[in-house]
């Protein structure tokens, strides 16, 4: 009995995430001695950044797109399909949503519901975009979803600045969105909106879509041997078409879910100028093809992230350090697949 | 005496290795003489691929330890194992298709000159090693070109080069075709009569009886016999293995299979990308209570042919089954046990149970979704009826031994609502005992109104199950025989000789 528990505690201790964020929290805090700041003012920095004096609201804020994102990359991903274009999917997403909201006066409810639709719906597009590309000419999604992003992202931009730009400004924005488009706040900052439950309940159907349902084995089964699906009869090329779509979609409607928030317009590079959706497969790899990992990922990276930004004002470390322990979250996740898939083919 | 007496080459001493609940090696010992071929037999999951693993470094055993030459080696990963002279060839090859034959072998340890490899050295070297074991394999050819037998012959060069001095090979033959492991044996026994010691595992005792001159046989990880091959016998050693006899081969029943063809395949042709026809003109039918074999030498036209009963290959109006054309993507009407494991019949790193569930999956969902506990609980069901050796239905099924993972396959596909089923070898990599199941099950399949296309590459299984044995020849079917055909007579139309 005690056999097993410490062999699961050893495998828990030893699994990757663990050491990754262990190593990494390692290695951040031999920089922060090699340039001279002092860890012990630091991280309580960070955590104060991230937590306390009312700066929990904006990890929320943060972490919503940032999940949404985490999903849009991992719910491809489970199919094999690796979704590198979140940034084209979330702006095309935005552009959407704002130009339903602006473009006629609807009812109440509808307002918000109808542009998050419409915001759905357009990444969803972008993203599709990839699969034809990777069924029929065999380019990878990982290579077609990145290839159509930038081109996403100056098509969203060049609307906001003309056609939908606010006239006389001269800024790249677009006019106020009508107040019946606001998403409802639920804290006083109004950071946090409908938003939060939103996601959250998009990332329970998905586990629960993942682990409990045809739909989500079949999805599993194209991943992880796509011969071995396509000779049980799943229709492989659609599935994966339809996972790419399913992803933009989710990518789509953060989109609309920040255009409908605070500060109620689309501002370019509002979008991606915060690297959710860096941040969101960074966290989905850290997460290692654990569903339910995900959203912990997700929280661990924000609070570093927004942390850092504390820690910047309080401490006087640059927030650039926290970005350093995220890149080598990844480089040593990444290192540990590898030595794990060379130790098998071994 | 000073010199210690004449060492083994190689000897494993009382090596145990647990995994989970299951104790796969307890307690074995096993020593190879230099310049023997030394065969390891055993069920499956008894044992054998984790005595081999740990022989080459990539298990480490609980207790025991592995002698090399008389002296104790420790053997941490496979690196070591080269180094101390042991080289294994894997089932599934582990060679680049897009480099040489010659850089294939010398790979890890290349003749260099100005930093770079040194094309003519390494041609040289594998030219001499080729010749001095009279393995024949053209350096320069692309090993993605070529045949599975000739790939394999590489990846015994490539031990040789390595200067392995005890060559290991798990199950070898079984993607070989019955020519290619004649040509195999022949190259052993050259290899052996140098002073490399083999250790080759195998089910299929008519290759130990050939050529082996030791058997070691395993059951359940112990030792049950130790044999001198000249001194024993199949019967012998079939009862070491499963602890009984083989019953005999139900007889033949004589009703002749009626009723309207359940696969009905007409003037079928198929043409590959470039337009090259690999299957012309292909006509034949499959009865309901039938058994119909092809027999062909590898790259006949079985793979297009499959694909396209199965629909895998897309709808076609050559293929009918039940008077209506296939339906493309995979028809459900079709059960089918392909050749492929690891490739086609499973996701390995999927669980048992949901590699039990491809194909079922919807006939389980209920409305709110795929229960877990439906899914778990078929596949214990499955476990269960088809004596499937596993510790649990939650293990990835890369954790189970080849033969089981062969009969998790067969459990899946024979449990199909089907009345056409296709299988390609169905029995690879299984034991006598599970060789026997699984045509009695084929059997009762057919005698229950199946009709079965059976695949294989081995000549005395269709004749021992197939009603009809059809000859595939360059795309065509050239020959029908009846099942009391003499070996050589269909050997004979295999290579396109007529009768
Ligand atoms: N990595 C693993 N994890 C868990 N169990 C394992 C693992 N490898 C082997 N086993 C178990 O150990 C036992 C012995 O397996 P092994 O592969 O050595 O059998 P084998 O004699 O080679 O059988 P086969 O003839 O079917 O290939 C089996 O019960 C198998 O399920
Ligand atoms: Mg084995």
């Amino acid at each position: 009995m005690t056999a097993v528990a410490t062999r699961t505690v050893r495998r828990v201790v030893l699994s990757a995430p663990v050491v990754a964020v262990g190593g990494a929290l390692a290695l951040t805090t031999l920089v922060m001695l090699v340039v001279g700041v002092d860890p012990s003012l630091a991280y309580p920095a960070l955590v104060r950044g991230a937590i306390a004096d009312g700066n929990l609201e904006y990890t929320i804020a943060a972490f919503v797109p940032t999940l949404g994102m985490a999903l849009a990359f991992a719910l491809p991903l489970r199919a094999g399909e690796f979704n590198l274009g979140g940034d084209g999917q979330l702006a095309a997403g935005g552009v959407a949503a704002a130009a339903l909201a602006l473009s006629a006066p609807l009812p109440p409810v509808l307002a918000v519901l109808l542009p998050l639709a419409a915001a759905t719906l357009a990444g969803g597009l972008v993203a599709a975009l990839a699969a034809p590309l990777s069924t029929r000419l065999g380019i990878p999604a990982i290579v077609s979803t990145l290839l159509i992003s930038a081109p996403a992202v100056s098509l969203a931009s060049y609307l906001v600045r003309f056609p939908l730009g606010e006239q006389g400004t001269g800024l790249a924005q677009t006019p106020p969105l009508p107040a019946a488009a606001h998403l409802p706040a639920l804290t006083e900052g109004g950071y946090v909106t409908l938003g939060l439950p939103l996601i959250v309940a998009l990332t329970g159907l998905w586990l629960y879509a993942d682990g409990r349902t045809v739909l989500g084995y079949e999805l599993r089964a194209t991943g992880r041997n796509r011969e071995f699906a396509r000779y049980g009869g799943v229709r492989v090329n659609r599935l994966a078409a339809f996972a790419l779509a399913g992803g933009g979609g989710f990518a789509g409607l953060v989109g609309g879910l920040i255009v409908l928030g605070p500060p109620y317009r689309f501002v370019d590079g509002a979008l991606t100028a915060p690297g959710y959706t860096f941040t969101a497969v960074a966290a989905v790899l850290l997460a290692a093809a654990r569903p339910f990992a995900v959203p912990v990922a997700v929280a661990l990276l924000t609070l570093l992230q927004v942390g850092g930004q504390g820690m910047e004002r309080e401490a006087g470390v640059p927030s650039q350090l926290t970005q350093i322990v995220q890149g080598l979250i990844i480089v040593i996740v990444a290192v540990f697949a590898t030595v794990r898939a060379r130790r098998r083919r071994a | 005496m000073t010199e210690p007496p004449a060492a083994f080459a190689a000897e494993l001493v009382g090596v145990s290795k647990r995994f989970g609940p299951v104790l796969a090696n307890d307690g074995i010992d096993l020593a190879v003489a230099r310049g023997e071929v030394h065969a390891v037999v055993g069920e499956n999951g008894a044992g054998k691929s984790t005595l081999m693993s740990i022989l080459y470094g990539l298990h480490r055993p609980d207790a025991g330890h592995v002698l090399r030459a008389g002296r104790r080696v420790r053997l941490r990963s496979p690196a070591d194992a080269i180094r101390h002279g042991l080289g294994m060839v894997h089932q599934r090859f582990r060679l680049f298709p897009g480099l040489t034959v010659a850089e294939n072998i010398v790979i890890g340890a290349e003749p260099v000159r100005g930093g770079r490899l040194d094309h003519t050295a390494a041609h040289r070297a594998v030219t001499a090693l080729a010749d001095r074991y009279g393995l024949r394999a053209d350096p320069s050819a692309l090993v993605g070109d070529l045949p599975v037998g000739v790939r394999q012959r590489v990846e015994i060069l490539r031990a040789l080069y390595r200067q392995a001095e005890v060559l290991i090979l798990d199950e070898p033959t079984a993607v070989l075709t019955p020519g290619e492991a004649d040509r195999l044996f022949e190259v052993l026994r050259t290899v052996a009569a140098t002073g490399v010691a083999i250790l080759l595992v195998t089910h299929k005792l008519t290759e130990v009886l050939a050529a082996s001159d030791q058997v070691t046989v395993l059951r359940q990880g112990r030792v049950t016999g130790r044999f001198t091959t000249a001194g024993t016998d199949a019967g012998e050693l079939v009862h070491a293995m499963i602890g009984r006899s083989l019953t005999p081969p139900a007889p033949r029943r004589a009703r002749p299979p009626e009723g309207d063809p359940a696969l009905d395949v007409r003037d079928l042709t198929v043409r590959d990308a470039d337009g090259v026809a690999r299957l012309s003109g292909v006509s034949f039918t499959v009865r309901p209570g039938e058994i119909v074999g092809i027999a062909g030498v590898a790259g006949s036209g079985q793979r297009e042919l499959i694909d396209s009963v199965t629909g895998l290959r897309g709808g076609t109006d050559g293929v009918l089954l039940d008077g209506t054309p296939v339906r493309p993507g995979r028809d459900p009407r079709v059960a089918y046990i392909p050749e492929d494991r690891h490739g086609r019949a499973t996701a390995p790193d999927m669980s048992l149970a949901e590699n039990l569930l491809m194909g079922g999956q919807r006939t389980l969902a209920t409305r709110f979704g795929l229960p877990r506990a439906a899914v778990r609980s078929r596949g214990r069901e499955l476990v269960e009826r088809f004596a499937i050796n596993t510790a649990s239905v939650d293990l990835p099924i890369a954790a189970l031994s080849g033969g089981n993972a062969q009969k998790a396959v067969l459990a899946r596909e024979l449990t199909r609502p089907s009345r056409v089923i296709v299988a390609e070898e169905p029995t690879q990599g299984v034991d006598v005992g599970v060789r026997e199941r699984v045509h009695a099950l084929l059997i009762a399949a057919r005698d229950q109104g199946a009709a079965v296309l059976l695949q294989s590459s081995e000549l005395a299984e269709l004749r021992e199950l197939a009603d009809r044995i059809l000859v595939l020849f360059e795309g065509r079917t050239v020959a029908e025989f009846g099942p009391d055909a003499a070996e050589a007579e269909l050997g004979q139309a295999m290579t396109g000789v007529r009768g």
